[in-house]
Formats: structure tokens, sequence, C-alpha cells
């Protein structure tokens, strides 16, 4: 059970992660996720300093968030990447407020550790659930919607024009951006979050160029390098969140290494033909 | 949706700029389309006739004025149900080499907006393959949109705005890539279908000659403003 919790969770961490970063990149609300993943930072760590639910005050901090950039960026258009950059700053600054103000004065208890680097030390059957739930969610939206998000995912400007409510879809894929985030915060901590939500599909994108197949990969490969990572940390003792990040990136840095290597020989295969 | 009847097209001292732009790209423009007709929009470069098409679609949205797409003011939240109407084919149609989507498949999202969510099982293959006989491009529909050349993806993108039976048509320089019979075809296709649905086409093109005379009205465009309308727009 100590390790089955921690597996299952980063198994389906991995695959949620993996899963939303492919519509992320897509829709090129890669900036705003980036954001949102902040708020998510700073909300766990108000929610340590009041002794409250980390998760749950990483999810409303979160949610809110989205939701107001949601609404925003209807109205300030292309600003909206500014604006989600300033808000950066503006959470890390909290988040370090919080953990300055957390009478630590080495950053290594368990629940500054958490936030930081990530801990398998919180993880719940109840925390696990709502995991699982969020990820068969956004499976049944994928379905219900197949056909939208695959005309936006074609062309954003031309399903805008063609009466597809763009903006309200990537509302609500921003939402469930953050819903993960929150709950994927304190597995891989709050700074390398997105080495499960960007490096996957990036990934996916050396290996192959067909839309179908990357949102397959990268899934698969989220729950990996997930899986992969935390396997690790117990075997050498570091921190899991890192190992999950130092294990994604190998994968992609391989990844890109064989794209380029193949890319090579397609070049040099179309010179031999003159 | 119901049937509109009415203008297609009504634009009230409209002026837009681009965001981070000083300098509006359309400059207090007012302009009335009526249904059932095919419209030439020409003009040179930067002339502003792709900001025009975009302004129409509520894709931008007026610093000053009013802009209306079938009887919605395209700030109003109801444009994303008007815009299931229309059909749009940009300038910037073309894909990458690897874009792996068939081009059967492409002319298929087109409707994705007017489908429900589910099943997925449908009866559009008919649909498909009739509109792409119109056009000519039946031998292409199980082909990656990538690996055609322009012409043909251009035929493939009129034949996604086709497909959707659209009470209005916006046609970004829609003969760009086409050689000179395909031009011809393609806007006698687009003539037909707006006379027989009483539909109403707005057609951006430098190259006048391919539709001119088959035209109802010509807008000619310059520096941001309409400079001259021929023929009869309503």
């Amino acid at each position: 059970m100590i390790v089955a919790l921690p597996l299952l969770t980063s198994f389906l961490s991995g695959l949620l992660c993996g899963t939303l970063g492919y519509y992320v990149d897509k829709l090129r609300i890669a900036t705003l996720s980036f954001s949102v993943a902040h708020a998510a930072l700073a909300g766990a760590a108000v929610g340590m300093i009041l002794g409250m639910d980390m998760t749950l005050t990483a999810a409303l901090t979160a949610v809110g968030f989205a939701s107001v950039m949601g609404t925003l960026s209807l109205k300030v258009g292309e600003a909206k990447e500014l604006i989600s950059m300033s808000f950066f700053s503006f959470f890390n600054a909290l988040a370090l407020f919080m953990i300055y103000l957390s009478n630590t004065t080495v950053l290594a208890t368990s629940s500054v550790a958490a936030i930081l680097w990530g801990s398998v030390l919180a993880i719940t059957p109840f925390k696990i659930s709502v995991l699982a739930s969020t990820l068969l969610l956004f499976i049944l939206y994928v379905i219900l919607y197949k056909h939208r998000l695959d005309s936006l995912l074609f062309d954003r400007k031309l399903a805008e024009a063609e009466g597809i409510n763009v903006h309200a879809h990537a509302f609500t894929i921003l939402l469930f951006v953050s819903v993960a985030i929150a709950l994927t915060l304190k597995l891989t901590g709050g700074f390398l979050v997105f080495s499960l939500l960007y490096n996957p599909v990036m990934t996916s994108i050396q290996i192959s160029r067909k839309a179908h197949v990357q949102q397959l990969l990268s899934p698969t490969l989220g729950a990996i390098a997930a899986t992969i990572g935390l396997l690790t940390s117990y075997a050498i003792d570091l921190p899991v969140g890192a190992c999950i990040a130092v294990t994604s990136s190998i994968i992609l840095l391989v990844s890109a290494i064989a794209r380029a290597i193949f890319n090579y020989a397609l070049a040099k295969k179309a010179i031999s033909y003159s | 949706m119901r049937a509109f009847r009415g203008e297609a097209i009504r634009l009230s001292s409209v002026w837009v700029a681009y965001s981070g732009s000083g300098r509006p790209a359309i400059k207090d423009v007012s302009l009335t389309v009526g249904m059932g007709k095919f419209v030439l929009l020409t003009g040179p470069n930067g002339a502003g006739k792709t900001t025009l098409v975009e302004t129409c679609l509520g894709i931008l949205k007026p610093l000053k004025g009013v802009a209306e797409l079938l009887g919605v003011n395209t700030k109003s939240i109801k444009v994303v149900e008007v815009r299931k109407l229309c059909s749009y084919v940009p300038q910037d149609f073309m894909r990458p080499p690897y874009e792996f989507y068939t081009a059967g498949h492409v002319i298929k999202l087109g409707l994705a907006p007017l489908r429900p969510p589910l099943p997925y099982v449908d009866n559009l293959n008919d649909r498909v393959e009739e509109v792409a006989n119109l056009l000519g491009i039946r031998d292409l529909l199980d082909k990656p949109i990538g690996a055609l050349s322009g012409g043909q993806q251009q035929k493939v993108f009129i034949a996604r705005a086709l497909v959707r039976k659209p009470k209005l048509i916006f046609l970004d320089e829609p003969f760009a890539s086409l050689d000179r019979g395909s031009r011809e075809l393609v806007a006698r296709i687009v003539r037909d279908y707006v006379k027989r649905e009483n539909a109403t086409a707005l057609v951006v093109s430098h190259d006048t000659s391919t539709i001119s005379n088959l035209s109802d009205a010509t807008v000619e465009m310059n520096g941001g403003r309409i400079l001259k309308v021929e023929g009869d727009l309503t």
C-alpha cells in the first residue's frame, strides 16, 4: 500500500497532465497554464500558512485565476500573454513570502518540501479518486466534443469563423489544467509540475507528426515518466518531483536527438536521389 | 437554426485597429450587403480587405462603429451562433507537408459546429463527396492535405466552405493558387450557389477579371477606406 498509492498517483498524474498538455500546446495556452500553475503554488503556500488543506487552496487559487484570465482574455486579446506573465511573477513572490513566513530556517520541512519539490507523504485514496475522476471527466469531455475539438486543433481561426466557441473550449481546458496542477502539485512540487504538462507533448511531437499519434503518445509518455521518476526517487532517495522532471527531460532529450538523426538520414537520402 | 431574412452584412462607421497598433487598419467604413449577392472586394495590398472580412465575421471587433453579421452585432455573444451560418476561406490556408488529416476529413471538419456531440456515426460522406465532385477533387479525398498542391488545397477549403451550406460565404483570395480553368470553375460554382440558395458571397480578389462579369457589385478599398462601390449591393 505504501508503494501502491504513490505509484497509482504518479501514473494517473502523468496520464492526466500528458493528455492535457497536448491540448495546452495545440491551443497555445502554455503561458496561461504556466501562470495557473504558479497560482496553484501560491495557493498551496497560503494554505500551508493558514493550516488548511494545501491541495484545496491550490485548486481554489488556480481555478479562480483561470476563471479571471479566461474572462479577461476575451477583452485583452494578445495582451493576455503579458498579463499572465505579470501574474506569474506575483504568484511566485506570494509563494516565497508564505514560505518565508512559515517559520522554517531550512527548506526541508515536509510541508515546504511538498510545495517546492514534491512529496508522496500526503497522498490519500481520496485524492487519488479525485485525480481519477478528473481524468475520466476530461476524457468524457473530449469524447463529447471530439468533432469541435478536432476542428479547433486543426485551425483555431477557421474554427472560430465557423461558429465554434473557441474561448469556451480554451477556458474549459484551462479549468481542467488548473485542477490537474493542483492535484499534481504535491507529487512533483510547484516548480516542476510543468515537466509533466509540457515534456510529454514535446516528446510526442518529436516522435510523430500525426496528431492522433501525438494524442495517444503524450499521456503514455507522461505516465511512463512519472512512474519511472517515482521509482527512481525511491531507489536513490532523492526528491520525487525532481526525479520525475529529470526522467521526462531525459526522454525528451533522447527523442529530440533521435529526431535530429532521423531528419539527417532523410536529408542524406533526399540528396542521394540527385 | 432559423433561416435568416434581411441584410447579410451591415457596417456603420466602423474603425478597426490591430492590438498594439496606433494606426487603424479600417477607417470609418460603412457598408451594407443584402442577401443573394455575389460581391467582389478588391484593392491593393494593405488596403484593409482581409481586415474588413474578419471584422464582418466578428473575429476583429470595431474600436468604433457597429458591425452586424446577419443582423447580429458582432460584439454580442450571439455572434458565435450566427457564424454557424457562415463559411470562411482564409488567405493563409496552406498546410505543412506533414499535415496528416485527409482532404475528406478537412472538408468534414467544416461540419463540426453543426453536428450534435454524439453519435459519431453519420451519413456526411455523401454530402462531402457531392461537393468534392462539383469541384473535381473526388480523387483527392483520401490523400493527406499536406501532400496536395496549393491549388488542390485551396479547392479543399472551398469545398469545406460549401459543404456547410452557408447563408454567407467569405472567400479571401480564393483564386490565388488556382489555374485559369479552375478559377472560372470555382467562380461559377460559388455564383450558382449564391443564386440558388439566396446566399451572399463576399469574394476578396486581386484578380478582378475572373469574377467581375459574374459579380453583382464591386467594392474597391485602399488605405483602410472604401473608395468606390459599383453595382447593386442590396
